[in-house]
């Protein structure tokens, strides 16, 4: 049977379009116009996944994140935004959010995060797979790398980072380029994933 | 202390002038005394004639010296002297009226050395205002950051400030004598000769009284953004002229004159109005596009899946609105930048062309370009709206510096000429950057085309050519022939044609 998605967005042709991708691709989908409606018809979700929006009127995608991560047996969160930047990413995480997707996006990300979120769901028990390859990876780093990441996981822009180290903005996206090959991040949101996997593993 | 100093500096004051009034008693006692022992040698050749005339030199240097007291004094004394030798040689007619003449002489010269000291003291009091004076207005000058340079109606310097010599890297010595066009760039640098001959015939002031931001050249060569203002003085039938001159690329004053600048010229409102829109539009595209693709994407499968059927057909019609939604997103864009907000009026060209140049190279943005504009007097009157035009000048000039920035050879030309035909005016920015690569050439001007890698938002010269067009103008860009890159723009002439 397939798992239940909801898709929580204020733009109705995003949310109705988003839905049609994934019950095309055979998941069942609930649409909700702002994370309030879906709260309140789903005051205690327990069932599948949730794609939510961050910038809508009334609650924010991430503070529905930062709500459900609170509860004991909270769905998976993850975040798609218009606007994505380093700071936004970050905050998703923290909030709890397993994933955070840049508009628009390719159906192959967006339906691997679904798959991957009901994943984890299931091996909620297991410990988060590859942290000790994820922390390897960061024990790759130079000194100099790995305070550019801090910066970064930390929400700053690249040019507060350049001024904290004392460097030209344009070094920092070169050591941030680096980091993400030594990662082998193939996305800004999946290096802070794993920046902030790493921080919580360890 | 100091109170002290003063006083014994005062003390020596007096006794200094004590000495020096007593001066004038000493000589004179001393002449008399010289001139009646004389008087008493000469007898034998005189006869018990000419008794006074020895004395009168005692008289003339006392009153000289001293003015009419000492002079008078000593004139007594003489002629005390000179009867002692009457009442000794015999007192004849001659005699008596030699007394009396010497008595007159004796008081004429008293009043004629007084007169004389009295003007030598109020010249010499005069002389020390007038260098007090100089040495204040002096260091006046020296202190003012803003340089000062005078020229004669024939444009040679006539002074130099030691700000002008920081400014321009001259030092005094070389650059009085030398035609003022030493410190311009071209293309005043051939033309300020006429600037100054039209100004001397015609009387009719361009600059003189308003000021305005000019490009000056230093000695090595660059070039930079320069406020001029010059006045005029007239002296016994010479004119000259003085010049200051602001460095507008010196930070500090930058970031002041850059705010009153822009904020006179609207181009912050403006910029930041258009940025901001910018930033929304961005946002409200992601969404319209996310659907779309959505759609496509889900449609895709369905069309791949063994049984297509008719469901395709609703998501390919919902992708397709969202696609008008999205032109629709854009159309607003270009509506707020072509708005009614727009003034149109007969501009000069070339005025606004090289505000434009400057206010482009405000900041270290110009650091090592060697900049030229080659204006047109003929092509000068145009119908626009200055602000926007200036605005894609402005646009184009910094694309240009930053295509440059790594380029060993930088040269940025602005020129203005007539459109063949006569009714349009171009105006083409010459750069000496990387070029365009032929891959983005051709969708230069379309929205959300960047060639800057990961800055900026590609909407620039859309918004160029949305000025540009709705000026019924044309905006395009071509190779150099040398390297690098050529955008040129038109614009609408007017009949009239009025120069700078």
């Amino acid at each position: 049977m397939a798992g239940l998605v909801h898709v929580i967005d204020d733009d109705d042709a995003v949310r109705e379009s988003l839905g049609f991708l994934l019950e095309t691709s055979g998941w069942q989908v609930k649409l909700w116009p702002s994370a309030q409606a879906f709260l309140d018809a789903e005051p205690d979700p327990r069932e599948g996944c949730v794609i939510t929006d961050v910038r809508m009127p009334g609650l924010s995608g991430i503070d529905l994140a930062a709500r459900l991560s609170r509860e004991a047996c909270a769905p998976p969160v993850i975040v798609i935004t218009g606007h994505a930047d380093v700071p936004l990413a970050v905050q998703a995480m923290k909030a709890g959010a397993v994933d955070f997707i840049e508009k628009p996006f390719e159906e192959t990300s967006i339906l691997s995060a679904v798959r991957a979120a009901f994943d984890r769901v299931a091996d909620s028990d297991a410990p988060s797979e590859g942290t000790g390859e994820v922390g390897q990876r960061i024990a790759g780093l130079s000194a100099r790398e790995r305070q550019v990441l801090e910066g970064l996981v930390a929400g700053k822009a690249n040019k507060i980072v350049a001024n904290d180290l004392g460097i030209s903005p344009r070094t920092v996206e070169v050591y941030r380029a680096n980091v993400m090959t030594k990662m082998r991040a193939s996305s800004l949101s999946e290096l802070v994933r794993m920046a902030i996997q790493a921080d919580r593993g360890g | 202390m100091q109170r002290l100093w003063r006083l014994t500096d005062a003390d020596d004051l007096a006794r200094h002038r004590e000495r020096f009034r007593a001066r004038p008693y000493i000589y004179g006692v001393a002449l008399t005394a010289v001139g009646f022992a004389a008087r008493l040698a000469l007898e034998p050749l005189l006869n018990d004639r000419v008794v006074f005339l020895p004395l009168v030199p005692a008289v003339l240097v006392a009153a000289a010296m001293g003015g009419l007291v000492p002079g008078l004094v000593i004139c007594l004394l003489s002629a005390g002297a000179g009867a002692m030798l009457v009442a000794h040689y015999g007192l004849i007619p001659a005699n008596v009226a030699d007394a009396l003449l010497f008595l007159f002489l004796g008081l004429v010269i008293s009043w004629g050395g007084e007169r004389i000291r009295r003007a030598q003291s109020e010249a010499a009091e005069t002389a020390r205002h007038l260098s007090e004076r100089q040495a204040h207005l002096q260091s006046i000058l020296d202190t003012v950051p803003d340089a000062m340079i005078v020229i004669d109606e024939t444009g040679a310097i006539q002074s130099f400030s030691a700000a002008a010599e920081r400014m321009f890297g001259w030092s005094r010595e070389e650059a009085v004598g030398r035609n003022v066009t030493l410190l311009m760039p071209s293309p005043d640098r051939e033309q300020h000769d006429s600037y100054l001959a039209r100004y001397l015939r015609t009387g009719e002031r361009r600059i003189i009284g308003v000021g305005r931001v000019v490009l000056g050249q230093r000695r090595t060569g660059d070039t930079f953004p320069a406020e001029l203002s010059v006045g005029e003085v007239n002296s016994e039938g010479y004119r000259f002229f003085t010049g200051f001159v602001r460095d507008l690329s010196e930070r500090e004053a930058t970031a002041h004159r850059l705010e009153t600048l822009q904020s006179e010229l609207l181009h912050i409102s403006r910029l930041s109005a258009m940025g901001e829109m910018a930033a929304a539009l961005a946002h409200e595209l992601n969404q319209p596009l996310s659907a779309i693709s959505n759609y496509l994407q889900g449609g895709l499968r369905l069309l791949q899946s063994e049984n297509p059927g008719s469901q395709a057909v609703a998501p390919m019609g919902k992708a397709n609105e969202q696609s008008l939604r999205a032109g629709q997103i854009i159309r607003r864009l270009r509506d707020f930048v072509a708005s009614g907000e727009s003034e149109r009026r007969e501009e000069s060209l070339n005025r606004l062309v090289e505000e434009a140049g400057a206010l482009a190279l405000v900041g270290a943005r110009g650091a090592g370009v060697s900049v030229k504009v080659a204006r047109d007097p003929a092509v000068d009157a145009v119908f626009v709206d200055k602000v926007q035009v200036q605005q894609v000048l402005l646009n184009l000039i910094r694309n240009a510096l930053e295509a440059m920035e790594a380029s060993e050879r930088k040269e940025l030309l602005v020129t203005v000429q007539a459109v063949a035909g006569g009714d349009m005016a171009e105006i083409s920015v010459v750069d000496t950057g990387p070029g365009v690569s032929p891959a983005v050439a051709d969708r230069l001007f379309q929205p959300f085309v960047s060639t800057k890698s990961g800055q900026g938002m590609g909407v620039g010269l859309s918004i160029c050519r949305t000025i540009i067009e709705a000026h019924g103008g044309r905006i395009w860009a071509e190779p150099n022939p040398s390297g690098g890159t050529i955008f040129r723009f038109t614009v609408p002439r007017t009949g009239e044609v009025a120069e700078v």
